[in-house]
């Protein structure tokens, strides 16, 4: 008899944007490829999709990523849904999927399974799920998260390479009198600068995938009155922010989670800027600059039936030179001449060029191939690179090794919060393996 | 008989020399029981001492107040500082000694040490009650009390000793083997292993064409391992390179058959690090040749240790090997070489002060730990002789941590990795390897080892005196300022290679990569900056350095290990965490760590594993 294909939401509920649907069973591939609508499925590869229905209805849009067995979690094929939708859209995923022949997993059956098939190592991650869940230790819980697919093939590959430059430094300076100088022969700034080229284009897939996984974040800004509330509404398709005539209405920042040309995007609203006098409105002018950091696009208002102000100038020179771009608010009123290129809420088709700018700055700029990567993974290959850069200067400048050595020490205990820590001891096993050393 | 000892040691090698003297020095009334006194501070393989983590290790044995530096100094015939362009924290003095006079100057020591007596006999078995010890017991049922015992007679513990198919029971060449240590501790529970190491082929000096080698002349003016500068030294005389052929390589090839590592009859695991020519051969079958060094033994032996061809081949192909190498054709073999299996005590067993576990009052230092050396030795020597001494004083263990010292690395990985080949220190086990570094070793050790009151008023005395020239050195260079108007763009730019743009501290102008200290003393003309020593001035100078990474290494270190700075309670049942692989379980039970940080650098625990351990902890610490 063969067993069955188990689902489960794999999410704790209430935690974070996104939600996962986990499949495992001889049916899992089959069943992602009905949800997905793909007729392949690359292992362990994060396809960005948009899940349908049995009668071709969309649900969501998302990740699916497939794990043949052996190698996945439980040991059987599996497959994972990741959509950004709340609790009822998570419902609406996994009923697909039973109609499509899943079945619900009993508590802990993932464990279980992964348990019959000797995947003891990454079973431990589910295993004490619960019990981290309820010590609330996030670093913990940063710790547990396995690294499937791509991404972690490309960091192990990454950490492989620098373990291979190390061994080649350490080999260096541990055994001086044999003859694997390294370091005399001016190659290492050479492999280090290759390193980086790899780290940083893993690092740019990776925040795609990143940004993939959580959606968009769009803010709407612009001067008091610019019509940024109005439009929240006019895309949220309801009445979520305050909107009057008089500037200086919205204090606080007011998000939305919205579908914008089928993409999930969370739309923040803000105080209008300007130089208040107001306490409260300072305040809600510093709230307003704060989202900026975080913010994938900084959408600038500026009222076509005004123009462009001094002050607008002001405010537009102090946003994110890379992420930011302007458009007109409430062209309806814009005197004849101004280019037609700006919102309305209240024309018809009034919105399309917005929809048409988040297409083209974000959607189409997407890398093709992100990674199924979480922010802490970004944070760590972020400080890996930290540490490179300084041992590529330490290197360029005092030309001695100890220096080098231990920022790629660094770099690579860096990496090891993601791949495990390589001992010292074994970091040697490799330097025997590689060179005749010894007397 | 009088009173119980306060420490007996037995055993007088580099680990029994080193704790017996360190305890006596605490004031402990010492004993030391060796079966030969003319032998005590022998060394059994090469003579030479220092190299890459050893000589950081000596160097930080002399910082307690220890023997070994002192005695290499004094009987120093070549010495070389490796890796001066690499840096100092991997730079390393290596002292090619006199065999003979090493082991006087250790003897004298011992000698001079007061309140340390010594006696010759050969111990019997410890004494023990309940599970604590209470003294040894000699020939004829003679007690020896003692409130704690260190035992150090790890050279080759039950040693078996193999070349081509014979095999022979063996200390060191020419020892009769301690079998009875081994077997009492088999016997008391303990887990005892085996490792394997072997050794080269000696040669008669006098039969070498020297005319045909390169010599690889010592350093002048001659470096030294100890602070205390010596009072006299030996003539030098260089040690000579020569190579293997791909002749030498067929000779050890065609022998293979006879060798008891090929054939089965050794299964201990030998070193990595000092692998034998026939591993050589085997494993890199493409190298045509490789270095060996040909190291005299002492000034008044013509006996030659040639560093590079440790093998256990049958004496004729030993013969055929030697006389394949250029230079070597006419060499004689004065002694063979051969591969030696012995027993040594799974280190797991021990706490880092190394005090066994389960048995009150018994240290163990040295080779039967599992490490090999002569200054790994040491290092563990003096720790458990200060343990030794603080544990009759009824205070606390010491032990420095590995951010201290090279003897912390040291007793850290041997009780939470163990050992599956003769461990042997290298500075790449040091994850602190900048700070740890051989001109600091005494600033890092001295002050510490004076509270324990390890070290004498002689050398305490120098130390501070040398320490405050340095941070008066120190103090000018972060003290004092040079302004761009006062030094002059073109002078700026003749001496330090660029101009100064702004008024700058000294300590600024030193961390520039291309500046050192002579071209801010022509920089400055402050005319103090010449009156300091040679030494001092290089010690600032890598003070000053160094200080920016080693405080990133601080800050780094603190952001991983703040997290793992957690205790793990003492009687946690790693089998009843589930999800940790049975072969984790195994490793942890072995070396039960005291904190996430042991825990995290056992083999094969991984982040997840560290999870597990950290929510268990965590839940029974509350
Ligand atoms: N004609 C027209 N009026 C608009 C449009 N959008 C907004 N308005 C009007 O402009 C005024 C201000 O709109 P809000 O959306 O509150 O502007 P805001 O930028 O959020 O203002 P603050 O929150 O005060 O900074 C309101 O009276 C809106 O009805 C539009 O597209 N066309
Ligand atoms: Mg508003």
């Amino acid at each position: 008899m063969s067993p069955r294909t188990i689902a489960a939401i794999a999410t704790p509920p209430g935690k974070g944007g996104v939600g996962i649907v986990r499949l495992s069973g001889p049916l899992s591939r089959d069943i992602a490829l009905a949800l997905s609508g793909r007729r392949h499925l690359a292992p362990r590869y994060c396809h960005f999709v948009t899940f349908r229905d049995r009668h071709s209805q969309p649900l969501d849009r998302g990740l699916v990523i497939y794990f043949p067995g052996p190698h996945s979690f439980t040991g059987e094929d599996m497959a994972e849904l990741h959509g950004h939708g709340g609790p009822a859209v998570l419902a609406g995923l996994l009923a697909a999927a039973r109609e499509a022949g899943a079945e619900d997993a009993n508590p802990g059956e993932f464990t279980e399974r992964a348990f019959l098939h000797d995947r003891l190592d990454l079973s431990q991650a589910e295993a004490v799920a619960s019990l981290i869940e309820a010590d609330h230790d996030s670093a913990a819980r940063a710790a547990l998260r396995s690294l499937d697919g791509e991404m972690g093939r490309l960091v192990n590959e990454l950490d492989e390479a620098l373990t291979e430059l190390r061994v080649f430094v350490e080999g260096a300076l541990d055994f001086p009198d044999e003859d694997v100088d390294l370091l005399g022969e001016g190659q290492i700034l050479e492999r280090i600068d290759d390193l980086l080229g790899r780290l940083d284009r893993l690092r740019e897939r990776a925040a795609g995938g990143v940004r993939l996984g959580r959606g968009y974040r769009v803010v709407l800004t612009g001067r008091p009155n610019a019509g940024k509330s109005s439009l929240l509404n006019a895309l949220a398709g309801r009445e979520a922010a305050i909107v009057t005539e008089r500037g200086g209405t919205t204090r606080d920042v007011l998000r939305e989670s919205v579908a914008i040309a089928g993409t999930p995007v969370e739309l923040t609203d803000t105080a209008g800027l300007c130089e208040a006098e107001d306490r409260i409105e300072q305040e809600g002018v510093r709230r307003a600059r704060e989202t900026f950091y975080s913010a994938d696009l900084v959408v600038f208002l500026v009222d076509a039936a005004v123009g462009w102000n001094e002050e607008d100038f002001a405010q537009w020179q102090r946003l994110p030179v890379d992420r930011r771009h302007w458009l007109w608010s409430k062209v309806d009123q814009a005197p004849k001449g101004v280019d037609g290129g700006g919102v309305s809420t209240v024309r018809e088709g009034g919105l399309e060029p917005l929809t048409e700018l988040l297409r083209t700055r974000l959607l189409d700029a997407e890398p093709q191939d992100a990674l199924g990567a979480r922010e802490r993974h970004l944070e760590v290959l972020e400080r890996a690179r930290g540490h490179l850069e300084t041992g590529r200067q330490a290197f360029a400048g005092y030309g001695s090794g100890d220096l080098v050595a231990q920022d790629l020490r660094w770099a690579q205990e860096a990496l090891g919060e993601i791949t495990g820590r390589l001992h010292s001891d074994d970091l040697l096993g490799r330097v025997f393996a590689t060179f005749c050393i010894g007397k | 008989m009088g009173q119980a000892y306060a420490v007996l040691v037995v055993g007088g090698g580099h680990a029994g020399v080193e704790a017996a003297t360190a305890a006596a020095r605490m004031g402990a009334r010492t004993l030391l029981v060796t079966h030969n006194l003319d032998t005590i501070g022998q060394m059994s393989c090469n003579p030479a001492v220092g190299g890459l983590g050893k000589s950081q290790l000596a160097r930080e044995v002399d910082a307690l107040d220890g023997v070994m530096a002192r005695a290499a100094d004094r009987a120093a015939i070549q010495v070389r500082v490796l890796n001066r362009r690499k840096g100092p924290a991997v730079r390393a003095t290596r002292a090619q000694t006199d065999r003979l006079e090493y082991r006087r100057a250790v003897q004298e020591a011992v000698l001079a040490q007061p309140g340390l007596e010594y006696l010759q006999s050969s111990v019997q078995r410890l004494w023990i009650e309940g599970d604590r010890v209470r003294g040894v017991v000699l020939p004829g049922e003679v007690a020896l009390e003692a409130r704690t015992v260190v035992l150090t007679t790890g050279t080759f513990l039950a040693g078996r000793v193999h070349r081509g198919s014979d095999r022979e029971d063996a200390g060191r060449a020419g020892e009769a083997p301690s079998q009875g240590l081994a077997e009492w501790l088999r016997a008391q529970g303990f887990h005892v292993e085996r490792l394997k190491t072997g050794t080269p082929p000696r040669l008669d000096g006098r039969s070498i064409d020297w005319q045909r080698l390169d010599p690889q002349p010592g350093e002048e003016p001659l470096p030294r391992l100890s602070a205390e500068p010596p009072e006299r030294r030996l003539p030098q005389v260089p040690c000579y390179l020569t190579t293997t052929t791909p002749e030498a390589h067929q000779a050890v090839r065609s022998a293979l058959d006879e060798s008891p590592i090929f054939s089965g009859a050794i299964e201990s695991a030998g070193p990595r690090y000092c692998p034998s020519i026939e591993d050589k051969v085997v494993r890199f079958p493409d190298r045509e040749g490789h270095t060996v060094f040909l190291e005299p033994e002492g000034l008044h032996t013509p006996e030659v240790y040639p560093n590079g061809i440790s093998t256990s081949l049958p004496g004729s192909a030993q013969e055929g090997l030697v006389r394949a190498i250029p230079g070597l054709e006419a060499a004689r073999v004065t002694r063979y070489g051969y591969a030696i299996e012995y027993d040594f005590l799974d280190p797991r067993q021990l706490q880092p002060s190394l005090a066994l576990r389960e048995l009150d009052g018994l240290f163990l230092a040295g080779q039967i730990n599992g490490t090999t050396g002569y200054e790994e030795a040491a290092a563990q020597g003096v720790l458990a002789g200060i343990n030794a001494a603080r544990r009759d004083q009824g205070a606390e263990p010491w032990w420095p941590s590995r951010e201290e010292a090279y003897m912390g690395v040291l007793v850290d990985d041997l009780v939470t990795r163990g050992v599956d080949e003769p461990y042997r220190m290298l500075t790449s086990r040091a994850e602190h390897r900048l700070h740890l570094r051989e001109d600091n070793a005494e600033s890092r050790l001295a002050p510490v080892g004076r509270e324990l009151g390890v070290v004498g008023d002689t050398r305490w005395q120098r130390f501070e005196a040398a320490q405050a020239e340095l941070d008066q050195l120190l103090g000018i260079l972060e003290g004092q300022w040079l302004d761009p108007q006062q030094v002059g763009a073109d002078r700026a730019e003749a001496v330090i290679g660029g101009p100064l743009s702004k008024p700058s501290r000294l300590a600024d102008l030193l961390r520039r990569p291309e500046v050192g200290l002579d071209q801010i003393a022509r920089l400055s003309s402050i005319w103090e900056l010449e009156g300091f020593s040679a030494e001092i001035r290089e010690r600032a100078e890598i003070e000053v350095k160094y200080a920016g990474y080693i405080q990133r290494d601080r800050t780094e270190h603190q952001r991983l290990e703040a997290e793992l700075d957690r205790p793990l309670p003492k009687d946690l049942e790693y089998r009843a965490i589930r999800g940790l692989s049975n072969e984790v379980v195994q490793r942890l039970e072995a070396a039960r760590p005291g904190t996430l940080a042991q825990a995290s650098r056992i083999q094969g625990v991984t982040p997840a594993a560290l999870s597990l351990l950290r929510v268990h902890a965590k839940r029974r610490v509350g």
